[in-house]
């Protein structure tokens, strides 16, 4: 499902050169719930957004959902992304000025379907994550992880293959981190979405099939996660 | 049109910032709009004021030359030339403290009604002109500044035709200043001061029979006097009245000017709006992008925000503008005939859509710097600065 092979990703910040990735070589098999763990600044989001369709790498190769995506434009990118990868991010990014229902069809607003199809599967997303009677809640009415659960319902509503998730229980409480970490876990097993997330949590260990460790852009030998074992 | 509801609620998302713009915008656009009626409705004031058969005829160096007064026949002689009159400045003044307070020019009492015809001075008024020696007809408004009368005893002293003259007032012309003395009375006069008497004039005019007749006969008058010892330049009276009110001119341009100053004002308005509007969302907008919204899309629906804010105002302000010209002209059809030119002031069709339409360019144009920004930003970049 996601391939990448020798994958460099070097930019400038100011004056200071920053070598994010050093020939970075990843795979994740379709279905499994992959964790990039690694300290801060080790290129764990620089890593994810290259295989999200977010970012380019400087060199190597990136092959997602069978796409080779260093031969795509932007505007490919960006429709490879709003049919491949759904995306949930540490502080939720809700739009506010619309209801969760109204954030669970945005991304569907770029698809054909009509008015009702729209609302109907924003609502199935919604049930999904538990949260269909809070359809019509503004953002600022919902709880830290409630909007975050609204943001996993935005990810899936378009039914991607992969879902990338950036520290999703980075500002949540521990109930909550376990509820969405839960809920990421669900979506590998019951709908068969191969989840990608970059997490400090060590709680994360537990729900995840296999752990990518990185340091300083360079990928260390990944492990098979103990509880994966144990449920599988 | 899916995109319309996403639109409009972020257009909403700050409703003060968004109502204060709007209304900014409505003001400079319904300002635009009675700016753009004025040299439309300067243009229909000078026609209501003048007439289009009337020919203004005088010196080619100017107003203030004098012609022979025997250039009175040969004017009249000319074909379609129904009546003509000469205006001799008389330069009266009623009371040295207010100086030349009015016009006072001598004429000839028998042709006031043909080539004045739309003064509708009252048949027994002129009729008393010509039988009054010193008789003089008065404008309404003069009359109404010093509260002068019919039969009153009027003595202005001329400060052109140095002579203090007593006038009796017979007769009254609505709607102007003008102070009418009859040209023989003057004449007489001034013989004291010169045997010859008023051997010239300043101005005659001519009323031709019908309108298609006016170039001609002004060319064939001026033609008459080529190479004679005073040249003479015939002119129609609104563009008579154009030339001696010449501020009028530079009045229409000074209006454009200011125009365009104006709605260059609310662009800067409209922008500054719309780059707030865009910095303070670079996350959000990083998160469409991130969901699929391609550049396009993105710079498509931050100006169509601008666009439908500044389409508003402009709706509102040009919806202004007619209501207040609207009432302007209701309020003066029951006044006097000297206000009803103010409805000359009228917001056309051509001026609202002008209007509406110059409220979207403003909307397009303040939008494309900041969503241009916006959109290319690289959202890997901008997600590394907002994470």
């Amino acid at each position: 499902m996601i391939d990448l092979v020798e994958v460099s990703r070097e930019y400038q910040r100011g004056t200071d050169h920053v070598k994010a990735l050093d020939r970075v070589s990843l795979h994740v098999e379709r279905g499994r719930f992959a964790a990039l763990m690694g300290p801060s600044g080790s290129g764990k989001s620089t890593l994810l957004h290259i295989l999200a369709g977010l970012d380019r790498p400087s060199s190597g190769r990136v092959v997602v959902a069978g796409r080779d995506l260093g031969g795509l434009s932007d505007d490919q990118l960006a429709k490879f992304r709003s049919t491949h990868v759904g995306f949930v991010f540490q502080f939720f990014n809700l739009i506010p000025v619309l209801d969760a229902r109204g954030n669970v069809e945005l991304p569907l607003l770029l698809t054909s379907l009509s008015k009702a199809q729209r609302r109907e599967q924003a609502e199935t997303a919604l049930r999904v994550v538990g949260l269909a009677e809070r359809a019509s809640h503004a953002p600022n009415q919902l709880s830290g992880g409630e909007q975050q659960r609204v943001a996993i319902a935005r990810a899936i509503v378009s039914d991607p293959e992969i879902i990338v998730a950036d520290e999703p229980t980075g500002d949540l409480d521990a109930a909550n981190a376990v509820e969405i970490l839960s809920l990421l876990r669900e979506l590998r097993q019951d709908f068969g979405k191969t989840v990608v997330m970059v997490t400090h949590d060590q709680r994360g260990a537990e729900y995840v099939d296999e752990i990518h460790q990185l340091d300083k852009g360079v990928l260390l030998d990944a492990h098979s996660s103990a509880s994966a074992e144990g449920a599988s | 049109m899916k995109f319309l509801p996403f639109i409009w609620r972020n257009l909403l998302r700050n409703k003060l910032r968004a109502l204060l713009t709007a209304g900014a915008i409505a003001l400079a656009i319904a300002l635009v709009c009675l700016l753009r009626t004025m040299p439309d409705g300067l243009n229909l004031m000078l026609e209501y004021f003048t007439s289009n058969t009337r020919i203004s005829v005088h010196a080619e160096a100017g107003l203030v030359y004098p012609m022979p007064y025997a250039y009175l026949g040969k004017v009249r002689s000319v074909p379609g030339v129904e009546a003509a009159s000469t205006w001799t400045w008389f330069g009266g003044v009623f009371r040295q403290e207010d100086g030349v307070s009015f016009p006072s020019f001598a004429t000839e009492p028998e042709t006031v009604g043909t080539v004045f015809e739309d003064w509708e001075v009252p048949k027994e008024d002129l009729e008393a002109f010509r039988r009054t020696r010193n008789g003089a007809l008065v404008g309404e408004m003069t009359l109404e500044k010093y509260g002068w009368k019919r039969g009153d005893l009027v003595t202005l002293e001329g400060e052109v035709i140095p002579l203090a003259l007593e006038f009796r007032i017979v007769g009254v012309i609505p709607n102007i200043p003008h102070f009418m003395l009859q040209r023989e009375y003057i004449d007489q006069a001034f013989r004291s001061l010169d045997p010859q008497g008023l051997s010239w004039t300043g101005m005659i005019w001519a009323r031709v029979d019908d309108a298609a007749r006016v170039e001609p006969a002004m060319a064939e008058i001026d033609a008459l006097f080529q190479n004679s010892e005073v040249e003479t330049a015939s002119e129609t009276e609104k563009s008579y009245m154009k030339n001696f009110f010449g501020m009028l001119e530079g009045l229409v341009v000074v209006i454009l000017v200011v125009t365009a100053l104006v709605a260059l004002c609310i662009v800067f308005i409209a922008a500054n709006t719309a780059s707030m509007s865009v910095r303070e969302r670079f996350q959000e907008l990083a998160i469409l992008k991130a969901i699929g919204f391609n550049r396009r899309l993105l710079f498509g629906t931050l100006i169509a925000e601008s666009t439908v804010l500044a389409l508003l105002g402009g709706i509102l302000g040009a919806a202004l503008a007619l209501g207040l010209t609207s009432v302007a002209r209701e309020a003066t059809e029951g006044l006097d005939n000297t206000l009803r030119p103010l409805a000359s002031f009228v917001v056309t069709q051509a001026i609202l859509v002008q209007g509406v339409f110059l409220a979207l360019v403003v909307g397009m144009l303040s939008g494309v710097v900041p969503s241009l920004g916006a959109t290319r930003r690289s959202v890997a970049e901008t997600l590394r600065e907002v994470f």
